[in-house]
């Protein structure tokens, strides 16, 4: 009976330690929000193709691919530093990767991909942040992956690393993930 | 005094300004219903703060939307679950009712409980204790 009163306070205290630890180390690479939209078919959108001045861009023509569908602008700072990783996977082939630019200005966007290189398939404008809303975004960059059948089946918030795409994005279209 | 008064009012009026700027809603009750909206909804991109107190773009652009649908009929549930289909839960600054948050709403209750029932038991064992052990109690240590 008196050691219980030292052991099971303590004892407690240890496993709230072990959570809060656990908790906090994981916490960076938890997303604060996990898509509600995992699961469900990509909304379909119409907009202006940043890359083919007067013609639209019809979300559509997506099917039966594999999508990354990455949401970026110029006045984003990670995007800079995700744009070569965009690039690779380009070279890859493996998908088609959509720009949806966010919020930005055509001029500026247009000058970005001239300077630091074309990843992109097509580029559909949603200054407004539209599109956006339907994707539940809440920032930039966030991408979604979405398979040939037009479902999400992944979002990544914030810079794609090579890491990410090699042990998380590429094993889902290869088929290997789970 | 007016004076005074008057730098006062404009002191508290300033911020109300300083968030959204958007034209209000034709409709008072319309506006009545934005404002409230707006100030249940998360901010996803800040965290600790409403889409009514926020200048992050998100906060701006989640306004417009709900001042839309507002104005075009939409009810306040179809607001809220147009938002949750999108977002998740989090944006609800109120979680719902629901069996997945029942442990939510239930926590406190039963920490207090719980807290309650270590009290009574505390308290019970010392009662107990008085009453069979009097060996120290002597006959001068009684008033």
């Amino acid at each position: 009976m008196k050691l219980n009163r030292f052991v099971i306070p303590l004892a407690v205290f240890a496993a709230l330690v072990v959570v809060f630890a656990v908790a906090l180390k994981r916490a960076p690479e938890k997303q604060f929000v996990r898509s509600a939209l995992l699961g469900k078919p990509a909304a379909e959108f119409q907009l202006p193709d940043l890359l083919k001045p007067g013609t639209n861009f019809d979300s559509r023509t997506l099917k039966g691919r594999w999508v990354l569908l990455n949401v970026w602008g110029t006045w984003c700072v990670e995007c800079r530093a995700e744009h070569a990783q965009l690039l690779a996977i380009q070279r890859e082939g493996k998908v088609a990767v959509i720009g949806l630019n966010y919020k930005d200005d055509d001029d500026a966007a247009r000058q970005w991909l001239k300077e630091l290189g074309n990843p992109f398939d097509a580029v559909p404008v949603d200054p407004e942040g539209r599109v956006a809303i339907d994707y539940g975004v809440y920032g930039a960059p966030e991408t979604f992956l979405i398979n040939p059948e037009g479902v999400i089946v992944d979002k990544v918030v914030s810079v794609i690393t090579p890491e990410i795409w090699q042990q998380r994005l590429l094993p889902i279209i290869e088929g290997k993930a789970k | 005094m007016k004076r005074f008064a008057t730098a006062l009012l404009l002191a508290l009026v300033a911020p109300v300004f300083a968030i959204d700027t958007s034209a209000p809603l034709q409709d008072p009750a319309q506006q009545a219903r934005y404002q409230a909206l707006i100030h249940e909804l998360r901010c996803l991109k800040c965290q600790g703060e409403t889409v009514a107190d926020t200048q992050a773009m998100f906060g701006e652009d989640i306004r417009r939307q709900v001042r839309e649908m507002v104005g075009s009929g939409k009810s306040d549930a179809d607001v809220r679950q147009y938002m949750v289909d999108r977002y998740g839960e989090i944006i609800l600054l109120r979680p719902a009712w629901s069996a997945q948050n029942a442990w939510l709403w239930l926590a406190p209750a039963l920490c207090l409980l719980g807290g309650a029932f270590i009290a009574w038991r505390i308290l019970r064992q010392r009662r107990s204790l008085l009453e069979t052990d009097t060996s120290e109690v002597t006959d001068e240590a009684r008033p």
